[in-house]
């Protein structure tokens, strides 16, 4: 029997950091981060008053990756995304190459850029799997999808970042 | 000859079994074109799960434990008290927002009536003024 954390923040104490890799992997920085892991705490905080006793991962997981589609769809209905911004900061970023934590955070810079290339389908995907380390089943659950579905956007992801990586 | 490379990421993260996990180990020990995808595919995946985990940026996630103290006797008057003590604070904290928008009465209920209930240092007797929350 699963046991269930009881208030939201114990929720977010034990999987606020997954929950931040996770967004910070989708989306690419740590402000867009900072604001899908709060809106995630305060569904979760909404949710739990209604929970049903079931796979408490899986029903987190889900609430995740909704929090995290609404807002890629808020930011689809915007005017054109301010992308030049981005690239700024990306060359800020090798630029900075001198400082130790950022040295660490950049470790892998090529693969989260290669990773926001990928079809918002293919990236979910493969960050629930290689990031967040869910099984199969379970990232079908969260996402909606057939097993089957979930086995091929991870491997068409795979190869859309090899392409990229290489 | 078909190749069945849907496959094989999903034999990669151990998600394949019986009769198509039997089909895939064939194939690859025959066919070079899917036993390099394959490698491509471990190089891949390593990658991604060689990002470093990032921690979380403090004041995101509530830190430590409250210590919680058992209510002994008198446990009504603690918990009206803790709820009175909610009222104020909630009272209280919307009347500083500079920006009530910003701050949702549910958001601080939720922290601060946790904390009100939980933590001795919002202890009832330092707060509560009979003459405010007498009967
Ligand atoms: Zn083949």
């Amino acid at each position: 029997m699963e046991s269930i954390p009881l208030t939201w923040e114990e929720v977010a104490r034990v999987y606020g950091r997954k929950i931040y890799n996770f967004a910070y992997r989708l989306t690419g920085n740590p402000a867009d981060a900072n604001d899908l892991v709060q809106e995630v705490l305060l569904r979760v905080r909404r949710g739990l008053a209604n929970y049903q006793p079931g796979s408490f991962e899986g029903w987190l997981w889900r609430i995740t990756r909704n929090a995290f589609l609404d807002d890629v769809r808020k930011k689809q209905r915007r005017p054109t995304a301010p992308l030049p911004d981005e690239v700024d900061r990306w060359d800020l970023a090798s630029a900075e190459g001198a400082d130790i934590e950022y040295a660490r955070l950049s470790l892998g810079d090529d693969i989260q850029k290669a990773l926001l290339e990928l079809p918002v389908d293919f990236r979910e995907a493969v960050v629930l799997c290689d990031v967040v380390g869910l099984s199969y089943e379970e990232i079908a659950a969260a996402v909606a999808v057939p097993i089957g579905t979930v086995r091929s956007r991870i491997h068409r992801g795979r190869k859309m970042l090899r392409d990229l990586l290489s | 000859m078909s190749h069945p490379s849907e496959l094989i990421s999903a034999y990669l993260d151990g998600e394949l079994h019986g009769k198509e996990l039997a089909t895939l180990t064939k194939h690859l020990s025959s066919c070079g074109r899917c036993a390099a995808e394959l490698e491509d595919m471990q190089r891949v995946r390593s990658a991604v799960r060689s990002l470093p985990v990032l921690e979380v940026p403090g004041g995101l996630v509530p830190e430590a434990d409250p210590v919680v103290v058992p209510l002994r006797q008198n446990r009504g008057f603690l918990v009206g008290a803790a709820a009175a003590i909610v009222a104020v604070v909630i009272a209280v904290a919307a009347a500083l927002a500079p920006d009530p928008g910003s701050v949702s009465i549910d958001e601080l209920n939720s922290r601060f009536g946790a904390r009100a209930s939980l933590d001795p240092a919002f202890g009832p007797a330092k707060i509560v003024e009979p003459a405010v929350f007498g009967e």
